[in-house]
């Protein structure tokens, strides 16, 4: 491994960080527009409040008193809709580790170079692995200078933290997405079979959380969303393990990723 | 494995799919290609060429059989082989956003030294007349062939792999093609050169292998192959062709496809002249003209279904 691919998957492809991170980040500034008015927010939870429990938790949202502190405000809506958005870059990121190059037919001359498959695909997983990085952390960074500049009254760390856990389910989406392009190659089936990955997820997630039983608890156990909920860090429930689990799918995905692209002929 | 092979292939086979859909590309090749020669790999499309070509690139993987470049196997040792050849595919697909420029700094980066390749690079561009500002979207399909022939060549390899390498380039550009071939040979250096048109590989490749069906039916040199023992030959008469001539010469059991234009007749000729020059003895000879028979003849010999090039 030289990093040279990587090199050059951040020369060719850094504007992405600005794109989504501004986009982004400017969804966080939004949110802190609104969480910098009390008045507005509790109105908000006013309004949720005459949903019933299930249906909140459906949407995210584990408790009303949760959403009337302009922390709880902030993870609970933007950190929800970022992990939706960044599961998009995510996906789009996945298919440029390789499915991208191999459909256009140039992998037939970069795999003409003296460079071992694997090295490639692991230069490409780490080279997007770092833009989805410079992503999370520019949408942070301006949530937080929105939070600072309109003087939100929120803490700072808390929300930086559970932006930052947004940045294991993005790779995990984009592993997943590279798993499936390497197993499937055709480009289109695997952007469809991702999407519904992340839909699934969102659902089973949303749905076990209005539910109790063991159905309820499986679902909620096999979505990736239930595992980077930024409301943990804000009732202070975070648990390292979750993260443990969603960097060990991300390890056995990509793995998965290099056995079958390291395996299989290319191009065909 | 012979010191002066370059390409070893002992009964490598591709099979595509599986089950009733398996559809076989290439059969049980054996091949030698010999260092310092340009070898010409022949065949229609579909025989297998480019099969045959990905194969040695570890692009795709073998059902059956090995194959050795410089003495390596071409799976277990592909980085170390790639880093020794130059490979230009039959259909050349390169980032279409970047220019030529960033395309060969990119790919030597990745080959290392890359100054001393981009200097290179910068010479063949323009012994090429390639200008590599442009973005390969705004290169013409010659432009991007000549791109992807400094790709291949910008750091000397002591192998180069061509599939079909002057599609799209113009006639000028071929010649600077063939001389550039010339001096790969001079130098002691390997190409290993697919095409279908026969006229290149007669004009610049040492020794042939004919590929059809996934099957190679004949590896021989150039000159051996031009000179298979038949002729076309063409005779003029000042005034007009002798009486009965095309009869006379249709019962020469070695003289076959005789044809008359005016005072002209043309014929196809197997072995000794004396019965030609004795039939057309009673006229008045202004031209006598003897073709070898192209490689196009040859090759449609091969692809009539014989085992052997017509005679």
């Amino acid at each position: 491994m030289t990093g040279i691919v990587i090199r050059n998957t951040l020369r060719t492809s850094w504007k992405q960080i600005l794109y989504w991170g501004v986009g982004l980040g400017a969804l966080g500034l939004y949110i802190d527009f609104i969480a910098m008015s009390p008045d507005i927010i509790s109105g908000y939870a006013d309004i949720l409040k005459s949903m019933p429990p299930a249906m909140l938790k459906a949407f995210g949202v584990s408790g009303i008193e949760l959403l009337t502190t302009p922390e709880g405000w902030i993870v609970s809506v933007f950190v929800a809709e970022a992990a939706i958005f960044l599961s998009v870059f995510a996906v789009l990121a996945g298919l440029n580790i390789s499915a991208n190059d191999e459909q256009s037919g140039v992998m037939d001359v970069i795999l003409s170079l003296p460079i071992s498959r694997a090295a490639y695909l692991l230069e490409r997983w780490i080279g997007f692995a770092l833009i989805g990085l410079g992503v999370v952390v520019l949408c942070a960074l301006i949530t937080l200078a929105g939070i600072i500049g309109m003087n939100v009254d929120a803490p700072l760390d808390v929300i930086l933290k559970s932006i930052l856990n947004l940045y294991p389910a993005a790779l995990l989406v984009m592993t997943v997405t590279c798993l499936l392009a390497t197993a499937l190659r055709r480009r289109a089936v695997a952007v469809g079979v991702s999407a519904a990955f992340v839909v699934v997820s969102y659902l089973f997630n949303a749905l076990g959380a209005a539910a109790s039983g063991a159905i309820a608890d499986f679902m909620t156990g096999v979505s990736y969303f239930s595992y980077v909920e930024g409301e943990a860090f804000v009732i202070g429930a975070y648990d390292p393990i979750d993260s443990v689990i969603v960097f060990a799918a991300i390890l056995i995905g990509f793995v998965l990723s290099l056995r079958t692209f390291v395996s299989r002929d290319i191009g065909i | 494995m012979a010191s002066d092979s370059v390409i070893e292939i002992r009964g490598l086979t591709k099979t595509y799919g599986a089950g009733r859909k398996a559809t076989l590309a290439l059969s049980q090749l054996d091949l030698t290609v010999k260092r310092g020669e340009i070898f010409g790999y022949l065949g229609p499309n579909g025989a297998g060429k480019t099969t045959t070509i990905r194969l040695l690139l570890d692009l795709i993987r073998p059902s059956a059989g090995s194959a050795k470049i410089f003495g390596l196997d071409i799976r277990a040792d592909s980085v170390e082989i790639h880093r020794r050849i130059g490979f230009l595919p039959g259909e050349l697909n390169l980032w279409e956003g970047r220019t030529g420029e960033q395309i060969i700094n990119y790919v030597a980066s990745v080959r290392g030294d890359s100054r001393g390749i981009v200097k290179h690079a910068d010479e063949l561009a323009e012994r090429l007349d390639l200008d590599t500002s442009k973005r390969v979207r705004d290169l013409s399909s010659g432009n991007k062939r000549k791109l992807g022939l400094v790709i291949s060549m910008m750091h000397s390899p002591e192998l180069l792999i061509l599939d079909e390498p002057t599609g799209g380039l113009d006639p000028l550009v071929q010649q600077t093609f063939h001389e550039m071939m010339d001096e790969y040979r001079a130098k002691g250096k390997t190409v290993f050169l697919s095409s279908h048109v026969l006229s290149e590989v007669q004009a610049i490749c040492d020794r042939v292998g004919i590929l059809r069906d996934g099957e190679v039916k004949a590896v021989e040199s150039v000159d051996k192959i031009t000179t298979v023992d038949f002729h076309w030959v063409d005779v003029v008469f000042r005034d007009s062709l002798p009486a009965g001539l095309p009869q006379q010469l249709e019962r020469i059991s070695t003289i076959t496809d005789v044809s008359t234009n005016g005072a002209r007749v043309r014929m196809r000729m197997v072995g000794d002249f004396d019965p030609l020059l004795r039939a057309i003895s009673n006229g008045y000879v202004e031209m006598l003209h003897i073709e070898e028979p192209s490689l196009e003849e040859i090759f449609l010999a091969f692809y009539s279904g014989d085992e052997e090039p017509a005679k």
